[in-house]
């Protein structure tokens, strides 16, 4: 269970910017003729070894609660993440790391560092409706799913890819299938629809708000729906977003995890 | 009313021709009784034991919910909503109905339990210290250290889990829990005591902390509870009592949903119908052996008897005179049977039931159903196993009638009194 979803992380996760960001790089001229897995594929390859830095606010809205987070995100390859709570004041400090398949979080308040069980992976990480697991990045879509183009052509006038992505049999994956709807003249994504058990939507993440960072184009805006439960949403939003900055894997230590702020 | 008293004393009579004879059949029967009423009185005895063992040990008999609480468990849903409700006015009114023993408010919460090197999920329930023993056995189960006090932060945690986080007595955990506002809620407890219930999902999953500090964790108000876990004198009356309690608590205005264990505990009650559905095999099993016995030993009788009732026949007798002899015959042992099985059976069931017999010597206590059983033979009594054994004894006994009347009709007099 803890280690599924690779499109999903980097559709999700933090790792989505680092992939998002390298996709105008790809001339879209050349990939039209192209199949779904090469398009994939050279997304995939050139997320790997990106680090980045972000400041992000969450907005999490539930049927009982809503409230905001503000985060300051570190992330350097696909192996390595880490997220720092900046506010509300009284869980400022609180901090996630994730190494590989693991997840980290450390307390302040209690000054200490939980690893989080494998039982728990696809718990709610800090309430929002991302799990644990999604914020886990690890490996290379092509390996773990099935690729290939559900539609090609106009929606609302936009010439659009639908790409659909089915895990392979031995692929230790929740979703039945992945669509991950991207936009042909950019390669910006425009929504990604998870289906669980008998193909049915059980969330979908919608990207908006595209803007520059760093002289690359990307959504800076993320919406999560889950299906069964309309009126909820998370919503984040990339207010700062740095690429290629100098990271080492040292950095994602667990000391660093409770000391830096 | 003459004419039948007549065949019942000729029944009498014959059945003592062959005393040794009626004896022996008579005390079969009568023994086939004491089985019948004995298994049963077992039967129903593990299974009374399942279901108060079964109940007592964390669940209730009754619980009141919010009617939305249940199946999803919400951490939202608690009694009277987001208002909350008046949790002693509660306590109160459940005290007052009839064969309510005890009450306790419950608040229960998911999360994870850490000892810096070891983390487990864990179900939290929050319970008040002094109401809980009251309703049931979970704090009285720890078997290290004590139960947690009311207003510290102190946890008791199954011995499983114990053994998982590597902790005792002393310990201190970190707490997580994501709590009603939307935050972790995060705090350092200490281990209390360990607790060992015999149930493998609770003594690896579940952790028990005093209510209020844990109402504070999960920054729910003090008059927001998931539930009132209610214990009874009886949990058979809990159906009876559940509808009584409905009404009496409907009258605090909040909507609540006032359930027996025959619902929550679902698996129980279904173990248990299947477990009662059981003593009729156990009569018919009982009852079909001796049915054979005493028809081969009536039909002898009336083998024996041939000329006898070719005399009755050639004298004018109904072939249906010499029927009901034989049938009333059967009837009159079965009365007798009766009366014997039941001057065995008594004397007997009060002694066990006084004295149960303790199998502990010879096996370790036995789990099913979510419920654990000291290895205990214990009787119940009943109406029923008496009742059912009764009427199955004098239905065997007619039964086993019906043929040898038969055969007896059939003599053909003249045959029969020549000797042919």
């Amino acid at each position: 269970m803890a280690d599924r979803v690779r499109i999903d992380h980097c559709v999700t996760s933090i790792g989505l910017i680092a992939a998002l960001s390298i996709l105008p790089l790809v001339p879209p001229a050349g990939l039209s003729g192209q199949s779904a897995l090469e398009i994939v594929d050279r997304v995939d390859r050139l997320m790997r070894g990106e680090s980045s830095q972000a400041r992000v606010s969450m907005e999490i809205v539930t049927e009982n609660w809503s409230r905001s987070l503000d985060l300051e995100i570190w992330s350097l390859g696909t192996e390595y993440s880490l997220v720092r709570l900046l506010a509300p004041p009284r869980e400022a400090g609180t901090a996630t790391l994730m190494v590989a398949q693991e997840v980290w979080n450390y307390l302040p308040r209690v000054d200490r560092t939980i690893k989080v069980p494998p039982s728990l992976m696809m718990g709610s990480w800090m309430g929002s409706h991302f799990t644990n697991d999604d914020l886990v990045k690890e490996g290379r879509l092509i390996e773990d799913y099935d690729i290939s183009i559900a539609f090609e052509g106009a929606r609302d006038g936009v010439q659009v890819w639908e790409i659909e992505l089915v895990p392979k049999p031995e692929a230790p994956i929740v979703w039945d299938k992945i669509v991950w709807q991207v936009r042909q003249a950019d390669l910006l994504p425009t929504w990604a629809r998870y289906y669980g058990e008998g193909d049915e939507l059980e969330r979908t993440m919608t990207f908006d708000g595209y803007r520059t960072f760093g002289g690359r184009l990307v959504p800076a805006l993320l919406t999560v729906i889950p299906a069964d439960k309309p009126r909820e949403t998370t919503t984040v939003r990339y207010d700062e977003l740095l690429f290629d900055i100098d990271l080492s894997p040292d950095f994602f230590s667990l000391r660093n995890l409770r000391t830096r702020r | 009313m003459t004419d039948s008293s007549i065949w019942w004393r000729i029944a009498w009579r014959n059945l003592w021709r062959n005393r040794r004879r009626t004896a022996i059949t008579a005390s079969a029967l009568a023994f086939g009784f004491f089985v019948s009423v004995f298994m049963i009185g077992v039967a129903d005895g593990i299974v009374d034991s399942m279901v108060e063992d079964g109940t007592r040990i964390v669940t209730g008999q009754i619980q009141v919910h919010d009617p939305g609480y249940r199946p999803e468990r919400s951490l939202h849903s608690t009694l009277g909503g987001r208002d909350g409700v008046d949790v002693s006015a509660f306590l109160d009114r459940i005290g007052e109905v009839g064969g309510v023993t005890g009450a306790a408010p419950r608040v229960y919460g998911g999360g994870l339990l850490s000892s810096g090197e070891e983390t487990v999920a864990a179900g939290f329930m929050g319970v008040d210290p002094l109401l809980e023993p009251g309703v049931s056995g979970i704090l009285a189960a720890v078997t290290e250290g004590r139960a947690p006090r009311p207003g510290a932060r102190e946890v008791a945690i199954g011995s499983e889990m114990a053994r998982k986080l590597g902790v005792g007595a002393g310990a201190e955990l970190v707490l997580v829990v994501p709590a009603a506002d939307g935050s972790m809620g995060n705090d350092l407890y200490t281990v209390s005591g360990v607790f060992r219930t015999g149930l493998p999902g609770l003594d690896a999953f579940q952790a028990v902390v005093p209510i209020d500090v844990f109402q504070d964790l999960l920054a729910l108000e003090p008059n927001r509870i998931h539930e009132i876990g209610i214990d009874l004198r009886s949990a058979s009356a809990a159906r009876d009592v559940a509808t009584e309690m409905e009404v009496v608590l409907s009258s605090l205005g909040v909507e609540v949903a006032v359930e027996p264990w025959t619902v929550f505990r679902r698996e129980l009650y279904e173990y248990v119908s299947m477990a009662s559905a059981a003593n009729s095999i156990i009569v018919f099993i009982v009852f079909a052996m001796a049915i054979f016995g005493v028809a081969n030993t009536m039909l002898m009788a009336t083998y024996e008897r041939r000329r006898e009732f070719a005399v009755v026949r050639a004298l004018g007798g109904t072939p249906g005179s010499v029927a009901r002899t034989v049938v009333f015959e059967g009837i009159v042992l079965g009365v007798v049977s009766l009366i014997a099985g039941a001057l065995i059976t008594a004397p007997v069931m009060m002694w066990v039931h006084a004295h149960p017999i303790d199998l502990s010597g010879f096996t370790d206590e036995i789990r099913a159903a979510g419920s654990v059983m000291r290895p205990l033979i214990q009787v119940a009594y009943s109406v029923k196993g008496p009742l059912i054994s009764s009427v199955a004894l004098l239905l065997t006994s007619l039964f086993a009638a019906l043929y040898p009347a038969f055969r007896a009709v059939r003599v053909p007099p003249a045959d029969a009194l020549a000797g042919r």
